[in-house]
């Protein structure tokens, strides 16, 4: 009975019913349990996070790790490791950087490095190594470089883009770099070495310091028809400057090299380093092989060296030429004589411009102190003097300049025992402070300000402003504090301020280099500087003019002309007397990069004309040409290059990051950033392991889904799946309930 | 077949007691976690290092949460990711500390610690006691919905006095499924000697 009581069953139409609400039910329940998992999964990150990103645990110690957007996950930082080899020939050196980007990930990334280049230096060459092949990049103008280089990255290609933030300042990106994968940059720039005292120095940057960049100031305008807001931002690219920077404690990253060939053209005396261990090799009388003694530095000081001809060996006079598209490139160094003259004892104001905000914390603030006691104690009675220190605050410690006395000497050097370093570095109302001049037209007195800054400020376009703008008959010098100091700021300032820069890299210079600086302080200076050619030749000089010179300074001048007939003279008024140099244009060495260095000045000096009220357009037109002409990154132009071959398929997802920056040596990591960045401030104080910091969040969004810059944090889950997990159930139960009772009635009537 | 019959009603009915007790035991478990954390906190107020509110726990107390108007209080703990939300409110760590400058986020879910949120007023007082000791007062001064990528909030940005509090939970309050609105409580940070003053009251 019991078979074709089932048969019947099974063609019952209402079994096929039940049949089939069950079959819903399965499938609503098993649709619960996976929307449900889903929804926990978007809720808590599962291990591994996707797209490249892990937890915390996932990782061995030595992987830097990135907060992102998603609560837990984290995302290891691409590093990059920099081999320099510089060739010196003359007062010409020529940088070839070598940039190893890798990165750590399980994902494709793009990775952003904020790198610095020595001031002046003419960066002309980029090359990407893929394998044995390398890709040349090309001069373009900036934005059309960045199209460039954003087409390939969202196709897929592998691509490198130089970029100038600062004169000073670059930035290398490099898309799409394979999971675990290296990358090979190479960008060479071309400087020419400075010339002090009677040695050649050569400082390469290796660290870009944390900036600080003042607070946009919103004013209030007021219109005929009524007021509105108007907002100045001093440092309207501030992010671009802006790096992860590490906590001490997470160790020292980016680790460098060095290959030094140095050809110098005369027999050398010492070579030394204030910086690091170097080895030296001499080869001859005149050439050296100089590399790093250790291993393994981290790029966390710049590298300083420098070297002296032998004693009684020192040329008075280099002159190199270029030929290049059949224009002559020359660069002239001219070193005057020091004569001794009564002139010299002229009495001084000096006004001493302390900066003590937080990134000058640590062994910079007390190499700035003791540098300006020593310049306290060398004032006369005849003197007179004032000392400003500034943070965000400022503190004038007399209300005008005093006499030296003993007694107020005595008192100012108390003062400044007790300078401490915190807080921000707002420059501007200290450097306008130390400028105002109560008797302009006073020529008793040689009016000079002494300003000791590390120079992390990112406003500097306004300050050269103010200081070109109320200048008058002041000197302005600045004296460069701490492990790596903005040198475009401190010789840009000098250069305004028709000064010097003097730099101390360290605690045991500070007697040194501020004895070289009380030489130029109390000598008269070489004056009315100018530079005659033979008529008929046209040229072209930069730095035009000419600046004043201080003891021991050379005059360098580049210049192109169309031919080497004639000679050049140079007129300058030395001590009150009229002085005058002859240069015979055939007599010229050969040189290389000449070119290039006085395409760079051209730029420079064209840049530098925006503070004399030069029209921008202008500016940036003659700059533009200058730069595509000589193939130079500029503000206006980058470098691209991009490889053809796609690597990346479009749905792998690309992350960007910045790669971390080591804190400079002798930075106090909480002075710097417990002022200007909470973010840290609280990092500081979490005991986690991955307590690494990072300045700044690392976007993850995949490639094209940027999130918008002010659309404020992420912010989290705010449910529980409680609620829809109550409601299925009751439902299921509900749903047992009709089922069983259906089966019921079913058997009640099969019986 | 009837026994497979059964054997689906039998699962059904498992599946939806199950489901049920699971969503019984989310309230009941933030409910319990705040218990224990509010014993553990008051031994790490009386010295005790290192108080785990159950031993196996692996989430860190930050701070003390109050509205006195409603008479809520929460402990509030390091981190806004589920582990820790599902325990007790949970502080945002790429914000500042609570009463420091700038904006500190906390956030829970509408269905358990902040289902209150929403009976929070303009002028309302939220008084925080954070680990060290220290104690601050807030004043509601301003509700938004916002999307959640969206939200407009600047960890940066302290407002008027510097430190402001921002109290996030979900939106709808009686939403059922996953949303992308936020609800956001904004206050600001009251005078010091104010909530001196409203810290005695309380205490």
């Amino acid at each position: 009975m019991r078979r074709p009581a089932a048969i019947t069953h099974a063609r019952d139409p209402r079994v096929l019913v039940q049949i089939f609400h069950v079959l819903l039910a399965i499938v609503a329940f098993g649709g619960l349990i996976v929307g449900y998992s889903i929804q926990t999964r978007a809720q808590t990150p599962e291990p591994g996070c996707g797209q490249g990103l892990m937890r915390r645990n996932d990782t061995g110690t030595g992987e830097l790790l990135l907060k992102t957007a998603i609560p837990g996950c984290y995302f290891p930082a691409p590093r990059v490791a920099a081999d320099f080899t510089i060739d010196i020939s003359g007062p010409v050196a020529r940088t070839r950087v070598t940039q190893r980007f890798e990165n750590p990930a399980d994902g494709w990334v793009e990775g952003i490095y904020l790198f610095p280049v020595p001031d002046g230096a003419a960066v002309d060459t980029l090359k990407m190594k893929i394998g044995e092949r390398l890709i040349e990049g090309e001069i373009k103008e900036r934005g059309e470089a960045r199209r460039v280089y954003e087409a390939a990255k969202a196709e897929g290609k592998r691509a490198s883009l130089v970029e100038q933030e600062r004169p000073n300042i670059f930035t290398n990106s490099v898309a799409n770099i394979g999971p675990h994968e290296t990358i090979v940059v190479q960008i060479e720039y071309q400087e020419s070495l400075r010339f002090d005292t009677g040695r050649y120095h050569l400082r390469v940057p290796l660290v870009v310091a944390p900036r600080f960049s003042p607070p946009p100031s919103a004013s209030l305008v007021r219109y005929r028809e009524g007021a509105q807001f108007n907002s100045f931002d001093p440092v309207p690219d501030r992010e671009r400057l802006e790096a992860p920077v590490l906590r001490p404690e997470a160790g020292k990253v980016n680790p460098v090299t060095f290959a030094i060939t140095l050809e110098a053209g005369f027999p050398l005396g010492p070579v030394v380093s204030d910086s690091h261990h170097i080895s030296v090799v001499r080869e001859g009388d005149s050439r050296a092989l100089i590399a790093l003694a250790d291993r393994d530095v981290p790029a966390d000081r710049d590298f300083a060296f420098s070297f002296a001809p032998r004693e009684g060996d020192a040329p008075a006079v280099s002159l190199l030429k270029e030929q290049k598209d059949g224009a002559d490139y020359f660069l002239a160094l001219i070193m005057p004589r020091a004569v001794e003259s009564p002139e010299a004892n002229r009495p001084r104001e000096a006004i001493f411009v302390l900066d003590n905000s937080g990134s000058m914390g640590g062994e910079s603030i007390r190499q700035a102190k003791a540098g300006l006691q020593l310049a306290l104690e060398r004032l006369t009675p005849a003197d007179r003097f004032n000392v400003i220190r500034f943070d965000d605050t400022m503190t004038q410690l007399y209300r005008r300049a005093v006499a030296a006395t003993a007694e107020n000497v005595a008192y100012a050097k108390g003062y400044v025992a007790n300078i401490e370093a915190s807080g921000g570095t707002v420059m501007l109302p200290a450097l306008i402070a130390a400028l105002r001049d109560e008797t302009p037209s006073d020529r008793s007195y040689l009016r000079q300000v002494i300003f000791l800054t590390d120079g992390a400020v990112g406003n500097e376009e306004e300050l050269f402003a103010a200081i070109d703008q109320r200048l008058g008959r002041t000197r302005l010098f600045t004296v460069g504090i701490g492990s790596a100091p903005n040198s475009h700021f401190m010789s840009g300032a000098a250069r305004a301020g028709r000064g010097t820069f003097t730099y101390i890299g360290s605690t045991d210079q500070v007697t040194t280099k501020m004895a070289e600086l009380f030489v130029k302080l109390e000598r008269p200076v070489m004056t009315d500087l100018a530079a005659e050619w033979p008529s008929g030749t046209s040229s072209e000089a930069w730095p035009n003019p000419l600046p004043d010179l201080y003891a021991g300074e050379p005059v360098i001048v580049t210049f192109k002309a169309n031919g080497s007939d004639g000679a050049l003279l140079l007129k300058g008024n030395r001590q009150g007397m009229p002085w005058e140099v002859r240069l015979a244009l055939s007599q010229a060495g050969e040189g290389r990069g000449i070119e290039r260095l006085w395409a760079r000045n051209k730029i420079a000096a064209l840049e530098e004309s925006r503070v004399l009220g030069v029209d921008i357009a202008e500016i940036d037109r003659d700059v533009l040409n200058v730069a595509r002409e000589h193939h130079l990154v500029s503000r206006l132009t980058s470098l691209v290059a991009v490889e053809m071959m796609r690597v990346r398929q479009p749905n792998a997802p690309l992350t960007s990051s910045r790669v971390p920056l080591n804190l400079p040596a002798g930075w106090d990591f909480d002075k710097v950033f417990g002022e200007t960045t909470r973010a840290l401030e609280r990092r500081a104080d979490a005991a986690v392991p991955d307590a690494l910091l990072m300045k700044r969040d690392v976007d993850t969004a995949p490639q094209g889904g940027v999130r918008p810059q002010d659309a404020g944090l992420v912010l989290p889950q705010g449910s529980t799946p409680a609620p829809l997990m109550l409601i299925a159930g009751i439902m299921l139960l509900l749903l047992a309930g009709v089922l069983r009772r259906r089966q019921q009635s079913t058997n009640a009537r099969a019986r | 077949m009837r026994a497979l019959r059964s054997a689906v009603v039998a699962a059904v009915f498992a599946a939806g007691a199950t489901l049920v007790a699971a969503a019984a035991y989310i309230p009941a478990k933030a409910a319990l976690a705040q218990v224990l954390l509010e014993r553990a906190w008051d031994r790490a107020q009386a010295g005790e290092t290192n108080a785990k509110p159950w031993p196996w726990a692996d989430i860190n107390p930050v701070a003390v949460l109050e509205v006195p108007r409603l008479k809520e209080r929460s402990i509030v703990l390091e981190g806004a990711h589920g582990e820790a939300m599902a325990f007790g409110p949970g502080h945002m760590i790429n914000t500042p500390t609570i009463g420091s400058r700038g904006t500190a986020i906390v956030a829970a879910h509408r269905d358990t610690q902040f289902r209150y949120l929403r009976e929070l007023m303009d002028g309302d007082h939220i008084v925080v006691q954070t680990q060290d000791g220290g104690r601050s007062a807030f004043r509601v001064v301003e509700t938004r919905i916002v999307r959640a990528d969206a939200s407009g909030l600047d960890p940066d940005d302290g407002g008027p006095t510097g430190a402001r509090l921002a109290l996030v939970t979900c939106y709808p309050f009686n939403g059922v499924l996953h949303s992308p609105w936020r609800y956001v409580v904004l206050a600001d940070r009251e005078s010091p000697s104010k909530a001196a003053r409203d810290g005695g009251g309380e205490g």
